[in-house]
């Protein structure tokens, strides 16, 4: 889809068989016929070789996995995605060697405090730069056994149970900045919720950068013990300053059996020049589920690998997400819905937009591997026309190994429609508070999936300014039609 | 002179004039009734009348209250007063019918220079417009428009307008698609409008059939882009009994007999 297509065709999928398998048994019980394709020539062919897969963990000590991270990252170029040649990702023009992996302790920045709601929550933790800063948790969670601490600390204090899970499915050396992560990370974020505790109020977990000139490696390690239910908040924040930034992340999250949990992410990196390069995994396990919602609302360059895979059978999970990029963003969003047993249940919608002359690409693939009988997924992506020179790209992909699924995708791509303007015109909201009217209720349906009133309307907040700031743009957008 | 002045009204689009010259008055508490056949030109009078960009008005002019609203934004106008129920009302997904109702309430106030509207009032007011049009309550908390049936869509129109409280309402064809109940109830939702807040209301209409439930005080009939008879109610009735054709054949011979 591309903007050229207008209003929404419900796309049909093409079943596509993994790469290698021949082109026999490609079976999408999609209702479309089932199509042929040449193995290993299509885009699927990359995207397969690109997933996270075995993890770099297994019995190396966090020690040795550092210096193997060190070794890759001495190797490696930063980091270009291309693809189909129309699209790439370059983050050669971040001067790498400029920045500096501070890990200083000086309080919790402004934007920090500025930014996230005051609601009750369960507990807070927040890195600036390279250091924790702050670290809270509810007595009695503590003393039913949550941990809420630095990864560093956890390494020192639960030793086993930080080595157990971490990087269990996360490699080390893809790209040069996934390497410098797992070389050099400091702080990092470790929270632990034990088998059967209940939490209402979020954890959140806070990356900010207050300055120019700062490499930030996030790392963030999760762990739901069986039926426990909790949420995850993460904020990636950072103050609107002149000169590059970095922040590349590595999140996981597992959730052991009958586990529940809501995982969300507001991001916004303001007007500085911020380049996040993150990779984050979710593995569902046995009869678990997890509803995942980022909502990337800016970065001068984001990239961003996301993975939510139902590791186990039973396991469920909805995948949303939200983006909205402006000036001369550019997102870069890879999502993958991994089903890798049955029965397992999928269900993925993203909705996006761009104004000015940001670009935006989502790229989403359903991925069912042998044996993931009775799965059952759906990946739906919608964007929607602002701006003249803004450009949105949705790829949705499906490769499907196992004969006995339904996995398909569909997608809308809108333009503001004037007959509805004219409308609420006619009811006395003049042009402007028409169209956040109609982009706000285009998103809404997924913030309202947040289920957390303080975030929501900080979502709906941020749009809304990001909306104010393009109007004129918005405006010379609508009447060239 | 009158609330709604229309004068000598002609309207271009897209190169091709469709009003040729529509002179019309409507005061606060006066029911009209515009009827005439496909293509005569209703719906660009409802969409001109509240600035369709659409709609290019090349002559005449259309006064408001005393004031000139010939070339001010559609805002502008339901501002001052004006509503026009369409056709084919559209649906606005994300947005609860409550919550723009609230929305377009508090626009209207703060262009008059008030406050907005406080929860409580505003609830009183729902209350009682739900009780008035017989709506269900649990329709305001559904999305505007989105999946609604053809009657949900125009008791909605009628329920913005109870909240709206304009002083003219124009009803583009309000009528259409409707099954006999729902056309009881928007006939009647006007009726009671008219009568409690004074509404004022041209009623745009194909068929005869809505002016059985509520009365025109007046009746123009529009034909080619021209005001071609205007009357009483009786007009209605002559027309159920003679059609557009038998109307349009004496207009053409009194316009030749005239030498026009």
């Amino acid at each position: 889809m591309t903007r050229s297509a207008r209003r929404l065709l419900p796309q049909p999928v093409p079943a596509v068989s993994e790469p290698g398998e021949g082109t026999s048994n490609g079976a999408a019980t999609n209702g479309a016929a089932p199509v042929v394709v040449k193995p290993g020539r299509h885009r699927e062919a990359t995207l397969y070789h690109a997933l996270a897969g075995a993890g770099a963990g297994g019995k190396r000590t966090l020690a040795e996995l550092r210096e193997a991270a060190l070794r890759a990252y001495e190797e490696l170029e930063l980091p270009v995605w291309r693809r189909s040649g129309f699209w790439s990702t370059s983050v050669q023009t971040l001067d790498l060697d400029a920045l500096e992996t501070s890990v200083t302790e000086d309080g919790v920045p402004d934007v920090v405090t500025r930014t996230l709601p005051g609601a009750a929550r369960a507990g807070r933790i927040v890195q600036s730069a390279g250091a924790v800063v702050h670290v809270e948790l509810e007595e009695a969670l503590a003393e039913r056994g949550v941990i809420l601490c630095s990864l560093e600390q956890a390494f020192e204090q639960h030793r086993e149970l930080a080595s157990e899970w971490f990087c269990k499915r996360l490699p080390i050396d893809r790209h040069k900045l996934e390497a410098a992560n797992a070389a050099l990370w400091t702080g990092g974020v470790f929270l632990y919720v034990p088998q059967g505790v209940v939490v209402e109020e979020p954890f959140e977990i806070v990356y900010a950068i207050d300055r120019p000139g700062v490499a930030q490696y996030g790392r963030t390690l999760v762990v739901g013990g069986a039926t426990s239910e909790f949420r995850v908040h993460e904020y990636d924040v950072a103050e609107d300053f002149t000169g590059q930034a970095l922040h590349a992340n590595a999140f996981e999250l597992y959730l052991q059996d009958g586990a529940r949990c809501r995982l969300a992410q507001f991001q916004d990196w303001g007007q500085g020049e911020v380049y996040d390069v993150s990779t984050r995994f979710v593995g569902v396990g046995r009869d678990a589920y997890c509803h995942w919602l980022p909502a990337l609302l800016g970065g001068h360059l984001v990239r961003q690998h996301l993975e939510l895979a139902v590791m186990e059978k039973g396991g469920d999970m909805a995948f949303r997400g939200v983006f909205f990029a402006e000036q001369h963003e550019h997102l870069d969003v890879f999502a993958v819905d991994l089903h890798e047993t049955g029965p397992s249940g999928g269900d993925v919608h993203w909705r996006g937009t761009a104004t000015g002359e940001s670009r935006a690409s989502f790229e989403g693939l359903i991925k069912i591997d042998p044996g993931a009988q009775q799965t059952h997924t759906y990946l739906q992506i919608h964007t929607m026309m602002l701006s003249p020179k803004a450009r949105v790209d949705a790829i949705p992909s499906v490769l499907v190994s196992a004969d006995d699924v339904s996995a398909s995708h569909g997608g809308t791509v809108g333009e503001l429609d004037e007959t509805a303007i004219f409308y609420m015109q006619t009811r006395g909201l003049d042009r402007a508070a028409a169209v956040r009217v109609i982009v706000e209720g285009f998103f809404e349906p997924l913030i309202a999936e947040l289920q957390d009133e303080a975030l929501e309307q900080l979502v709906r907040e941020r749009i809304e300014r990001k909306l104010a700031a393009a109007r004129a743009d918005i405006e010379a957008y609508a009447t060239s039609r | 002179m009158a609330d709604l002045e229309i004068k000598d009204l002609h309207v271009r689009i897209e190169e091709r004039e469709i009003l040729r010259g529509v002179d019309l008055e409507i005061n606060r508490g006066e029911i009209h009734a515009l009827m005439g056949p496909n293509g005569s030109g209703k719906s660009t009078l409802a969409n001109t009348l509240l600035g369709h960009p659409a709609y290019e008005v090349t002559q005449g002019s259309i006064v408001f209250k005393g004031e000139d609203l010939t070339e001010a934004e559609p805002h502008d106008r339901a501002k001052a007063g004006l509503f026009l129920a369409f056709q084919y009302p559209v649906s606005i997904p994300g947005v609860s019918v409550a919550n723009f109702l609230r929305m377009a309430i508090n626009a209207k106030r703060d262009g008059a220079g008030g406050d907005p509207i406080n929860v409580k009032e505003f609830r009183t007011q729902l209350q009682h417009a739900i009780e008035l049009l017989d709506v269900d309550k649990a329709f305001t908390s559904r999305h505007l428009n989105d999946g609604f049936s053809g009657g949900e869509k125009k008791r909605a129109e009628i329920l913005q307008m109870a909240m709206l409280k304009p002083d003219v309402a124009i009803l583009d064809e309000t009528d259409s698609g409707l099954d006999i109940d729902a056309l009881r109830t928007v006939a009647e939702g006007v009726q009671k409008l008219h009568d409690e807040q004074g509404l004022g209301a041209l009623i745009i209409t194909h068929y005869q059939r809505i002016l059985h439930y509520v009365q025109p005080q007046f009746v123009h009939i529009l034909m080619d882009g021209r005001m071609v008879l205007e009357g009483g109610v009786e007009l209605v009735e002559r027309l159920e009994r003679e059609g557009y054709d038998q109307i349009r054949q004496e207009v053409a011979a009194a316009a030749g007999a005239s030498g026009v």
